[in-house]
Formats: C-alpha cells, sequence, structure tokens
C-alpha cells in the first residue's frame, strides 16, 4: 500500500526536531569501519604467525590508498588513473628524504648531489614525500580539472604514463629503470599502518561529508545543476585531486618503507588494477564501499594464490589466476551491481538495524553476504 | 516594509549561427512579484533565463541586480547575487539525499554546512517532504522531485527565482496544488519571482505581470488581462495553435 499522498501546503505540517548531526544515520560509520579494522588487526596480532602480520600490513597499505582513490574517483565520479602515479612519487622521495647520506651515495650513485645531503627522520620523510606528490598534483591538475567523462579519464591515463615515463628514466633521482633499494631495516610497523589507516578512514569520511565533498558530490551527479547551485566545478574538483595525491604519496612512502625496494613499475597498471578493483567491487560512492571492496579483493587474493600455488606444485601451471578471475569478478560487478557491494551506500547504525531486522541475520551479515560472492 | 529589491534586464540579444535566438529583450523584476514569461515554442524563454542566470554567454545587454552589473559573473557566482534558477528537465543530484539536495543550494552561496542542514531540513518539512528527507532522490515521484529542486533553490536565501516550467510533467491537480504554493511563496518569502509557463489558464491567474515573446522578440508586455486582449498575442498564439 502506498502512503497517503502529502498534500503541497506552505505551512509546515511535520513538526520534528532535525538535529544536523545524525549518529544512527551518518556518523556511525566511520566508527564501525575502525571498529571492524581494528578488531581484525587485534585478532591477527594475537595469532601472531609472521606470514599473516605481513598480508595484513601491506593489505593495510593497499586499504589507506583505495581510501584515498575513493576521496577523489567516488565523490567527483573522474576515472582518476593517475592516482597510483602519485603514490610512486610519495614513495621514492619519501625514501629520498629518510635515508641516510652515505647509504643513499652507495646504493644510487647516479643520485643529485643536493638529493643526497637531503636527511629527514622518518615520520617527517613520509609527510616530505606526500608533500611532493602534492606539490605535483597541484602544479599539473588545474588544466585537466575541466574535463570529465571518457575525456577526463583518457587524459588521467596519459598522465600516469607520463609520471611512470618520468620515474622509470630519471636516473638522478630514482635510480631509473633499476632497483632503488633503500637498505636498513624496515621502518612501516604493524603499528604504524593501522594507526594511519585509522586517521585517514577518519579523514576520508570527514571530506565526503564536509561542504567541500558535498559539492564535489554535487558535481558528480550533474555539473550543470552543480554550477546554477554556485559551485565552481574547477575548483572543487582541483582541491579534491590534490588531497587525494596527499594520501597517495603518504601511502606510497609507507609502501616503500616496508617493501624496502621498489622501481616505478610498482606503481603502474598491475597496482593501479589492484585500487581500481577493490574500489569498483566494494562500491565507488562511499568509504565503507572502499573498506569491505580492499577486505573482500584481499580476502579473494589471498584465497585464490593458495588455489594458484596449490594447482602450480600439482603440475597445472596456474600463474595469473588469480589476476584473471579478480578482474572477471569486476566485470560481473560492473554489469549486474555497478555501484558495488555496498551499492554506493553507507554502512551505519541505521542499515544495520534494517538487516537484522529483515533478514534476521547477525552482526556480521554483512561480511557473511560478500564471501559468499567470491 | 522589507527591503525591496530590483533585478533589471536591460537589451539582452544571443545569436545562434546567424539565428537571432533573442533579440533585445528587457524586463524588469521586483521582489514580491510574480512576472510570466510566455510566448510560443522556440520563441526564446529558455534561453533568456540561460542568459539572464549566466550559464549561456550573451551577444549583448546589461542584467543588474539593485543597480550592481551582474553581466559578467560567472554561473556559479550568480546564486550569491541573489538570483537562482529551476530546470524544465528536473535536475536533481541523483545519488544524494533529499537533505544533502537542498543542503547543496545552501552552501553554494556560502553558508555554514550545519546552518544548511537545519535550513534545507526546515524547507523540506514546509514543503511536505519532511519525513523524506534522508532518503535517495532519485526515489522520489516527478512530483516530489520538482519540490526538491524548487527547495534547493529556495535553500540560496534568494532574492529571485527563475523556474523554468515547474508544472512540465505534472498532472492537472498536482499543477494546481503547484500554483497554489508558488502563489504565496513572493510574499512569504521576499522573492520575486519569473515563471516560464504554457498554460495560459495558469498563467494568468498566477502572475502580476506578463511579458511576452515571439521569435526572440518582446511582442507585449503588461498586466495580464491587457496582454490577453492584445491582438498580436492573439495571433502569436492562434498561429502555433493552428500550425
Amino acid at each position: 500500500m502506498k502512503t497517503k499522498k502529502n498534500t503541497i501546503s506552505a505551512t509546515p505540517n511535520v513538526t520534528g526536531s532535525f538535529s544536523s548531526f545524525d549518529f544512527a544515520g551518518k556518523w556511525s560509520t566511520p566508527l564501525f569501519l575502525i571498529v571492524i579494522y581494528v578488531v581484525i588487526g587485534f585478532f591477527i596480532w594475537w595469532l601472531n604467525i609472521p606470514f599473516i602480520e605481513d598480508i595484513f600490513t601491506s593489505s593495510t597499505i593497499n586499504l589507506i590508498m583505495v581510501l584515498g582513490f575513493q576521496m577523489y574517483m567516488g565523490n567527483s565520479g573522474i576515472l582518476n588513473w593517475s592516482y597510483v602515479g602519485y603514490a610512486g612519487i610519495g614513495a621514492f622521495f619519501s625514501a629520498i628524504f629518510s635515508m641516510d647520506p652515505m647509504l643513499k651515495s652507495m646504493q644510487i650513485p647516479t643520485m643529485y648531489p643536493f638529493l643526497v645531503k637531503l636527511h629527514l627522520p622518518f615520520i617527517l620523510a613520509l609527510f616530505a614525500g606526500a608533500l611532493i606528490a602534492t606539490l605535483v598534483a597541484a602544479l599539473i591538475a588545474w588544466p585537466l580539472m575541466r574535463l570529465s567523462d571518457s575525456v577526463g579519464a583518457i587524459t588521467q591515463f596519459a598522465l600516469l604514463i607520463v609520471i611512470n615515463v618520468v620515474l622509470s628514466q630519471w636516473s638522478q633521482v630514482t635510480n631509473g629503470p633499476r632497483t632503488f633499494t633503500l637498505g636498513g631495516s624496515r621502518k612501516t610497523t604493524y603499528e604504524l599502518v593501522m594507526a594511519v589507516a585509522v586517521l585517514v578512514i577518519i579523514a576520508v569520511f570527514m571530506f565526503k561529508e564536509s561542504s567541500l565533498g558535498l559539492k564535489l558530490r554535487a558535481t558528480r551527479d550533474d555539473r550543470y545543476a552543480a554550477r546554477s547551485s554556485g559551485i565552481n566545478f574547477i575548483a572543487v574538483r582541483y582541491v579534491g585531486y590534490v588531497a587525494s595525491a596527499f594520501i597517495a604519496g603518504f601511502a606510497g612512502g609507507l609502501y616503500s618503507h616496508y617493501i624496502l625496494s621498489i622501481t616505478a613499475a610498482s606503481f603502474y597498471l598491475s597496482q593501479l588494477f589492484v585500487v581500481l578493483s577493490m574500489l569498483v567491487i566494494g562500491g565507488s560512492m562511499s568509504v565503507s564501499g572502499a573498506f569491505f571492496g580492499t577486505l573482500v579483493v584481499t580476502l579473494a587474493r589471498q584465497g585464490l594464490s593458495q588455489v594458484e600455488l596449490g594447482l602450480t606444485r600439482s603440475g597445472f601451471e596456474a600463474y595469473g589466476m588469480t589476476e584473471i578471475v579478480v578482474a572477471i569478478l569486476m566485470i560481473i560487478f560492473l554489469i549486474w551491481r555497478p555501484n558495488g557491494l555496498t551499492g554506493g551506500r553507507e554502512l551505519t547504525l541505521n542499515s544495520f538495524k534494517r538487516l537484522i531486522g529483515k533478514k534476521k541475520l547477525k552482526p556480521t551479515g554483512n561480511r557473511k553476504k560478500m564471501e559468499e560472492i567470491i | 516594509m522589507e527591503n525591496l529589491s530590483t533585478l533589471a534586464v536591460k537589451s539582452i540579444s544571443k545569436s545562434f549561427k546567424g539565428l537571432k535566438a533573442v533579440n533585445d529583450v528587457s524586463f524588469h523584476l521586483k521582489t514580491g512579484e510574480i512576472l510570466g514569461l510566455i510566448g510560443p515554442n522556440g520563441s526564446g524563454k529558455t534561453t533568456t533565463i540561460n542568459m539572464v542566470t549566466g550559464m549561456l554567454p550573451k551577444d549583448s545587454g546589461h542584467i543588474e541586480i539593485d543597480g550592481q552589473d551582474i553581466s559578467d559573473v560567472p554561473a556559479y557566482k550568480v546564486p550569491v547575487y541573489g538570483l537562482v534558477r529551476t530546470y524544465q528537465k528536473i535536475r536533481l543530484f541523483k545519488n544524494l539525499s533529499n537533505l544533502e539536495n537542498v543542503m547543496i543550494g545552501a552552501v553554494g552561496v556560502g553558508i555554514k554546512r550545519r546552518e544548511a542542514a537545519v535550513l534545507a531540513a526546515s524547507l523540506l518539512t514546509e514543503l511536505g517532504l519532511g519525513d523524506r528527507i534522508n532518503e535517495p532522490a532519485q526515489g522520489l515521484t516527478f512530483r516530489d522531485q520538482r519540490l526538491v529542486e524548487l527547495a534547493r533553490a529556495l535553500a540560496a536565501k534568494p532574492k529571485f527565482v527563475m523556474l523554468d516550467e515547474p508544472a512540465a510533467g505534472l498532472n492537472e491537480l498536482e499543477t494546481d496544488e503547484l500554483f497554489a504554493l508558488l502563489k504565496e511563496l513572493p510574499a512569504k518569502k521576499n522573492i520575486g519571482m519569473l515563471i516560464v509557463e504554457h498554460d495560459m489558464r495558469l498563467i494568468m491567474s498566477l502572475c502580476h505581470r506578463l511579458h511576452v515573446l515571439n521569435y526572440g522578440r518582446t511582442i507585449a508586455e503588461g498586466l495580464p488581462d491587457d496582454v490577453r486582449k492584445d491582438p498580436e498575442v492573439i495571433t502569436a498564439y492562434l498561429g502555433s495553435a493552428a500550425s
């Protein structure tokens, strides 16, 4: 039965108090995501299996990247292929800043002397690397921001190629096509990535709900209506793009100090595919989508690579199967569920209540549903 | 007395590849009044709105609000000067909630997010959509989408609103309801309203003054009763109806 039609009237016919702070409907999301994430984190810490801890750390770096990816792509609706390029810039520059000058001159003899001299404490080096990525984005992005849809995507792709070629050829900065080895011990720790991930979840969510994020989402849905509502779409896109480059750069720095030897190829199409598949499968329009996409695709990839390994051991070569299955999964999602697992919505207290009320599922219902899909 | 503002449109023109879509059109609009912009199909009504709101660059002419020239203000700054519009084809932000849609109107002119949320909620409540503020805009009926678009325009606290065929796609009952609502708005919110509409019956009962276009030129202006009797207007309407 349809609800009774309410008549148009100029007098208020609903008198309810309205609060702009809607915890159950909105602000419970970051809390949920953080609780789920921290619980997984502590569980793995409690298991104390180095192999799994490594997977958790590297997946968290992916999570941070996907969150930053969502921040611009999800809110603006523009495919931002160049994103992983900024992660590369952050990765190389944070390494240059954090490495000991002696070590640098040994590892990368071709490096500019002024870069060799630079030396900052690790955490500051991460910020400095991220700021370089931000600066590069700030300098080149403005003319690209007016381009939308396929034109926008193609220019972003071309930009990724430019960044990749520069990173892979500039011997005086990145050691060129040779591997850039950081040396020393692993500085990106389990605790550090957890802390950063929690902060980034909060930051990305706050961005989405801020005036700027709201304006950016409006331009995603209708550029003309946004313009006639007082929004300069180029300016809001620009700020979103540059801010997401900062998160990319920071994640890149965490990555290089975790892996300890990088090349420009680490920040190119295969990494782009990883973050893109996570965001598309999770649902690009919500922070929850970025989070659950990362979770689901990480679990799927780990499971598939075990299968791959098993098959190969039993004499059936199956290398690359993981990528193919994830790619097919992405295609399936784009056809049948283009807004991803989350459908573009956020996980909130209200959505939990609805879920429990409707299907009588336990609070883990959402994850169970996702596991069925794998 | 409330402050009275005036929007003055001074001889604006626009050609598309030599075709004069709007030719030397001038009118003015005061807060509190309703001006009907009418004319047969293709007479240049929407083009006029597009030019006045800065969406479309004009070839010549000026637009002033209280003597301040806003002719060269970019479209995204026009709402800041107190002039907003709606579209004939509804343009909502379909993935945002109704509340967020209306908030955009306020946030777009620089109102703080929290204040915008409270304002948006009260506007939606006022228009009878108070119980669906958190629903996504794309789930609404056509009529309700019209109302959300109107609320979004009002959230900018405008002095002037331009409505491009607000009743397009509505049935007769919904149209009557909408026009009853619109009739009250100018006095209540102290806004000047310009309405583009085809339905002569409605426009005659609603508008204080009329401005008639045909082939991009002004053919008549004045009180509804006078315009109705104007021979050129009769020809234009009968001519278009006959063709």
